[in-house]
């Protein structure tokens, strides 16, 4: 039931960066997720930046400590892909070695207006070490798989033991004594990626 | 929402931050970025005047603004009036972004939070009220008691 607590093994901090040329969050939002990863539950808290110019800057600080980053471009607007190299160098600078940085193509339903290839991205992705996956908040095709991709690579550094959960920032934490901020059921909000206009 | 509106800017980042927008102060001209950057670490603050500072600062960027840039302002304005618990102010400001953007998510969200404090803050002024009520009806009573409890002795 949506009204029991959650029992979590492991809360995992993401941001989401989406690449916009157009007035999209206001800031940041943030959010909760819970989905498992090999029979464990993982609590997602996540925070979802706007990737303007207006905001760079000071939405920069948010990114310390993220365990996972999901960035987002638009495969209908190739002007947002053009931003991921700068964007991508401001998120490899703030956060650890190991933070799991996933490349998503959002509108992945708009095949006809497409202006972003999947093979160029992918290669782009692969040249940087990244996770890829082509998807649509719209249809919501793919859009778990984003977050439960990050999480199973964050699991498996867990897992091999190339991730300290005692380092600094992490952005992981192992089996909380109780849910905080008396938010006792998971919100799963719907992530707005891409803009409208 | 709450995480938005309860989190805390880091010390070193507002630091950085003031030391920019000085910097531009002292050549003369601040810029609308930098100003902006400054006065939402400023309202992110643990300190009321620091939180202050940031409205002063917002209000006037708001002033220069067009209707689609006002957004992001009105919509700090709002949430540094929430953190200064001065709701209703807080209100007038998201209600004006919601003027130009009825479905703006975010900021349905926090009109939703700003009711609520709204709410708790009347219910808890009537209950003070309530309770002085109860307080001088009781004080009367053991006036009464002792006034007819002297009556009878006497």
């Amino acid at each position: 039931m949506a009204t029991a607590p959650y029992n979590y093994s492991y809360i995992f901090k993401y941001i989401i960066i989406v690449m916009a040329d157009c007035p999209h969050t206001i800031g940041v939002e943030f959010g909760t997720r819970i989905i498992e990863v090999s029979g464990q539950k993982i609590k997602l808290q996540i925070w979802d930046t706007a990737g303007q110019e207006r905001f760079r800057a000071v939405t920069r600080s948010y990114y310390r400590g993220a365990a996972g980053a999901l960035m987002v471009y638009d495969i209908t607007r190739r002007s947002t892909y053009n931003h991921l190299s700068s964007w991508l160098t401001d998120a490899r600078n703030l956060t650890n070695p190991n933070t799991v940085i996933i490349l998503i193509g959002n509108k992945a339903d708009l095949e006809a207006q497409r202006d972003v290839t999947y093979e160029e991205a992918k290669q782009f992705a692969e040249e940087n070490g990244l996770l890829f996956l082509e998807a649509s908040a719209k249809t919501g095709e793919n859009v778990e798989d984003a977050f439960l991709e990050a999480a199973k690579k964050i699991y498996q550094n867990i897992q091999d033991g190339s991730l300290d959960l005692n380092a600094a920032e992490s952005g992981v934490q192992h089996k909380p004594s109780a849910p905080q901020g008396g938010r006792l059921t998971s919100e799963p909000q719907p992530q707005r990626e891409g803009c409208g206009c | 929402m709450e995480a938005v509106v309860s989190d805390v800017v880091a010390p070193e980042d507002l630091l950085k931050f003031e030391k920019k927008y000085n910097n531009e102060l002292l050549k003369g001209a601040v810029s609308k970025e930098t100003k902006f950057e400054y006065a939402w670490c400023l309202i992110r603050s643990k300190y009321t005047d620091d939180i202050k500072k940031g409205t002063v600062l917002l209000e006037e960027l708001v002033q220069k603004s067009s209707k689609d840039d006002s957004r992001d302002f009105l919509f700090y304005l709002a949430v540094a009036n929430y953190r200064l618990k001065e709701y209703e102010r807080a209100l007038k400001y998201i209600r004006t972004l919601l003027k130009n953007e009825p479905g703006n998510k975010q900021a349905l969200d926090l009109e939703k939070l700003i009711d609520k404090a709204l709410k708790k803050d009347g219910l808890v002024g009537m209950a003070i009220v309530g309770g002085i009520g109860l307080g001088v009806a009781g004080l009367a009573g053991l006036i009464g008691l002792a006034v007819s409890k002297g009556a009878a002795k006497s």
